[in-house]
């Protein structure tokens, strides 16, 4: 077995298969370029000057160079990776303030070629204001479109220091289109002007387009995600109030063996209405009523009722009656017979069924004690008075109730 | 004690337990235990699994005739108890029966339940189940039977719409139940055993044996509306 040391188990490695090639991502750190020259760079895996070099040179033939790379700032997303730089910081350091002479250069020999007409230029000042104008408009709108701005407008809301700049920057651009457009005002120009008009907006939406579907993924992204880190803080919160307290509640109770059934019995019913919204529709179903009086029962004795509903219906009077006469039976069961106790709940359309079931001695009602006289009038006459019927029957092994009732008139 | 099931005193079945709480297995495994201490050697404990993998690994490798499967489970593509119950499709015991799942769970949601067993398990008991019963339920999967719980039954009605008076024509009908099924999963519903519902209803425990196992088989082939969209909610199409 090779030791880490060895040298030969690094031989033995296999070729690595190829790099996976980077994706197109613009570098934040990329400097005061927006990064797209660096990102191709990166993820054709060549050299950054052969991109710059084929970017001036496709701009300067016909100036394909210019609208592509102006496409690639709108649709490159931009992430936290290292600037492409095999040659280390120092070199682009260097590289900048040549850049920034070099523009400061070309600044001052425009400014010359204006101020001196003897120099052969040909630029009319009337035209180079709107279009420094509209630049610097422009300029001043795009540099808002950095990712970690955009989202801090849109989780700021309007406001921001953002939209200031973009309303600035359009206001500005819209000036230098006009004062361009107006500049030889005679009417017969305006067929022209509205034409520039036209055209412009249509290259505004096209550089827009872009721009839009960027801003619309991120926004989802961060709307999915704001969503999902609410959801989780609800069922934190959720948890916190409802289990933990009833966890620390069992710990104080440890020795009270019902207690502690009890207060599981109430929390697990509570977190299962809560995950499965249990089965009842509204409260003002007969569904709703008797799955509350089951519970309410389970609360009051610490004995669990397994309950089960089939269909559903409104609830009314004859329901109510129903429901409070199961209540009564529920209570006998869990006071008198011996648990499991089940109840079962049919409501259809000939009618509701229910049956209240305990594993206990069982009673004949003949030699009913005392305290089951109440149940005779508060279950069997309940339901005889709302047209239904109750009766009570000894198994073998327990009792069992069943309530009847007939179908709401005017239904079936 | 059930009489009538230990006539035969047939070898312990053999049983894997799938959960992936560690607690939980620990308290079936001693429940049961204590529970064969009084009934006899029910059933044996071959293996047992926390997540959708290592359960398929365990039941192929073991074979065994029952899986107590939890419905939630880690692992797997998502489902749970489903894509253990596809994962084992066709491994069979060494009599050739398939191996037989019976969910356990706590789960009451019924698009949960329905998931498992229209994906071939053979009953689905609650946790609170005890263990007494428990026990019996293992020997009647074991033996090719159905095991439902009230719950159970009570979705079955609901699910055919027999409680709303739907009942079959024809007891071939896969969509809706005959009468005589619907009086059994009435009775099962209102928490009969089996041997009760056979006294009720003057047949025999067979019988009703019968009747639970051909209520599962529509379960798990009908194509009503509201199997297929509890099936459904769980990408069980």
């Amino acid at each position: 077995m090779p030791t880490p040391y060895e040298p030969v188990s690094a031989r033995t490695v296999a070729p690595a298969p190829g790099p996976a090639r980077p994706p197109l991502v613009r570098a934040r750190a990329a400097g005061w370029t927006p990064g797209v020259c660096d990102a191709v760079a990166r993820h054709l895996g060549v050299s950054r000057r052969l991109v710059r070099v084929a970017f001036v040179v496709l701009a300067l033939s016909g100036g394909a160079g210019i609208a592509a790379y102006l496409f690639l700032w709108a649709l490159t997303a931009e992430d936290d990776v290292e600037p492409w730089s095999p040659a280390g910081v120092a070199r682009s350091e260097r590289r900048r303030w040549g850049l920034t002479l070099a523009g400061g250069g070309v600044l001052v020999l425009g400014g010359l070629a204006l101020l001196v007409p003897g120099l052969g230029a040909s630029v009319r000042g009337s035209v180079l204001v709107p279009v420094l104008v509209i630049s610097v408009g422009a300029v001043v709108a795009w540099s808002t479109l950095d990712d970690a701005q955009r989202s801090r407008w849109l989780t700021g809301g309007p406001g921001g220091r953002g939209w200031v700049r973009v309303t600035l920057g359009t206001l500005l651009t819209l000036a230098g289109i006009l004062v361009l457009v107006t500049r030889g005002s005679t009417p017969g120009v305006v067929m022209d002007a509205l034409f520039a008009a036209l055209a412009v907006l249509t290259g505004a939406l096209i550089l827009a387009a872009p721009w839009a579907v960027r801003l619309w993924t991120d926004f989802r992204r961060e709307q999915l995600a704001a969503a999902r880190a609410t959801e989780r803080a609800d069922i934190a919160a959720h948890l916190h109030d409802s289990v933990l307290q009833t966890l620390a509640l069992i710990q104080r109770q440890a020795g009270d063996g019902q207690a502690v059934t009890r207060l599981a019995r109430a929390q697990e019913r509570e977190l299962r209405s809560w995950l499965y919204a249990g089965p009842q529709g509204s409260q003002e179903s007969l569904a709703a009523a008797v799955t509350e009086v089951a519970h309410e029962v389970e609360d009051l004795q610490g004995v669990p009722v397994d309950l089960v509903v089939t269909g559903d219906r409104p609830f009314e009077q004859h329901g109510a009656a129903l429901s409070r006469a199961m209540r009564e039976a529920l209570l006998n069961a869990v006071r008198h017979g011996a648990p499991p106790v089940t109840a079962y709940v049919e409501i259809g359309p000939s009618g509701v069924e229910a049956f209240v079931r305990d594993r206990g001695e069982g009673f004949d009602l003949e030699g009913v004690p005392e305290d089951r006289l109440g149940v005779r009038q508060s279950v069997l006459g309940r339901m005889e008075r709302h047209g239904g019927s109750a009766r009570v029957r000894r198994r073998e092994d327990g009792t069992e109730v069943e309530l009847r009732l007939p179908p709401v008139e005017g239904e079936q | 004690m059930a009489t009538t099931d230990t006539t035969a005193t047939p070898a312990p079945v053999r049983v894997v337990l799938v959960d992936d709480h560690r607690m939980f297995r620990t308290g079936v495994r001693a429940e049961l235990t204590e529970a064969m201490a009084e009934g006899g050697p029910v059933c044996e404990f071959v293996g047992e699994a926390a997540d959708v993998d290592a359960a398929i690994a365990v039941i192929r490798r073991e074979e065994p005739d029952v899986v107590l499967l939890d419905v939630h489970l880690p692992g797997g593509s998502g489902n749970g108890g489903v894509d253990v119950i596809r994962g084992c499709a066709g491994v069979e015991t060494v009599g050739g029966a398939p191996v037989r799942f019976l969910a356990l769970s706590v789960s009451d949601a019924a698009e949960d339940v329905i998931a498992v067993i229209r994906a071939g398990a053979r009953g689905y008991v609650t946790k609170t189940i005890t263990a007494r019963d428990l026990v019996t339920a293992i020997r009647r999967v074991a033996d090719g039977d159905a095991v439902f719980s009230p719950r159970l039954a009570g979705f079955v009605l609901d699910a055919f719409g027999a409680a709303a008076g739907e009942i079959a024509e024809v007891d071939e009908e896969l969509d809706r139940l005959s009468a005589r099924e619907r009086e059994v999963m009435r009775l099962i519903a209102r928490g009969y055993q089996y041997k009760e519902v056979a006294k009720e209803l003057f047949i025999s425990v067979k019988t009703v044996e019968t009747h639970v196992s051909s209520v599962l088989r529509k379960l798990q082939l009908s194509s009503r509306h509201e199997l297929t969209a509890w099936a459904m909610g769980r990408r069980l199409v």
